[in-house]
């Protein structure tokens, strides 16, 4: 076996930790890219019967970007059990009140609801920031590929790449610049 | 009485004063022009600069590009867009900012010069780009440009679908019965 094969081998039957960057995300996109890694689907030794998921990490949950008008047309539902327990939260109060919670209900909703699921989310770690706890980045050995491209502010381009960049518009002779 | 008076005078005043200013121009026409104002001591003077258009080195057009093919069989010429055929989407502010004035509105169809397809389709893709914060600085006044200082609902990040623009855009479906 040669020792790249070995370190394969290595890597299949253990833990490894990855990495998932929430920033502009959509959270129900992100959410069947991080399950796969959770239950271990990518592993060519997945079977249900065995436990072979792994440990994601995700960072800067608190800038996940929804799609169109998600953040005031999507409700989430809790009843307490008794009459009159019903509550709709709206997903931009919940993110305001919890700026995790909506890719932690994302991905435990991904999830086949069987008796696995609570022990999956086990391994799932959501953090607001960009800062995660020395204990747990010292696991960290794989990040995952973001699924959307994080756009770029105009503001934020540098002056001299805007005006080397092609122009496709151009002026009739006689308009006043404005 | 009073009122008729009053537009009588207007039709008047029309007639003397804005035809005779109007008629007036001391820099050449039909040329790009800047608008700067300055105040010399007391007096404020307001001249039309004529200004060479920014960039025009760097004019992309489809008939320039290599293995460029004219259609033919229709009369009617397709605009610059439709025949670059870009996939523009609401994050390529660099394009989108070329479509914008600098107070960030979007400029008409007869300065565009595109076809009214691409124009509302530009025209939205910019609404998308202002909404997400990517153009703060081509932005109406009047609204809360960084989506972080907004409120509510407004303040977290969003990103939007390119495909909801033409939605109601659905072809017909073919009817089944015509003989």
């Amino acid at each position: 076996m040669s020792a790249v094969k070995r370190v394969q081998q290595w890597a299949t039957f253990a833990r490894t930790w990855h990495v998932f960057d929430c920033k502009w995300q959509d959270p129900y996109e992100s959410a069947g890219v991080i399950k796969k890694y959770l239950m271990g689907l990518h592993k060519p030794i997945y079977h249900p019967m065995n436990d072979c998921g792994d440990v994601v990490v995700c960072i800067n949950s608190r800038e996940i970007a929804l799609r169109g008008n998600d953040w005031r047309q999507r409700a989430y539902f809790h009843h307490t059990g008794y009459p009159g327990g019903a509550t709709w939260t709206l997903a931009w109060e919940l993110h305001s009140k919890d700026p995790t919670m909506i890719i932690k209900k994302a991905v435990y909703r991904a999830l086949k609801g069987n008796l696995q699921r609570r022990h999956t989310m086990e391994r799932l770690l959501i953090y607001p920031g960009e800062t995660i706890p020395d204990d747990i980045k010292q696991n960290i050995t794989n990040q995952i590929r973001q699924i959307r491209l994080v756009p770029t502010r105009l503001d934020h381009i540098p002056e001299e790449e805007v005006q080397k960049y092609p122009k496709v518009m151009e002026y009739p002779e006689d308009y006043v610049l404005k | 009485m009073n009122s008729l008076v009053r537009a009588g005078f207007s039709f008047a005043k029309n007639a003397v004063v804005s035809t005779s200013i109007r008629s007036i121009s001391i820099t050449r026409q039909l040329n790009l022009k800047e608008l700067r104002e300055r105040t010399e001591g007391s007096t404020l003077v307001v001249e039309g600069v004529t200004v060479p258009s920014p960039r025009t080195n760097l004019l992309v057009r489809a008939e320039d590009l290599a293995g460029f093919e004219p259609s033919e069989g229709t009369a009617e010429k397709p605009c610059y867009m439709c025949s670059l055929g870009l996939d523009v989407k609401h994050t390529d502010v660099l394009i989108l900012s070329q479509f914008v004035r600098s107070d960030g509105c979007m400029l008409p169809r007869r300065i565009t010069g595109l076809c009214k397809r691409q124009q509302k389709k530009i025209g939205k893709l910019v609404t998308m780009a202002q909404k997400a914060g990517l153009m703060i600085n081509l932005t109406p006044a009047n609204c809360q440009k960084d989506p972080k200082k907004r409120r509510l609902y407004k303040k977290f990040n969003t990103y939007f679908d390119e495909k909801t623009i033409f939605m109601w855009r659905i072809p017909k479906p073919t009817d089944r019965f015509k003989r």
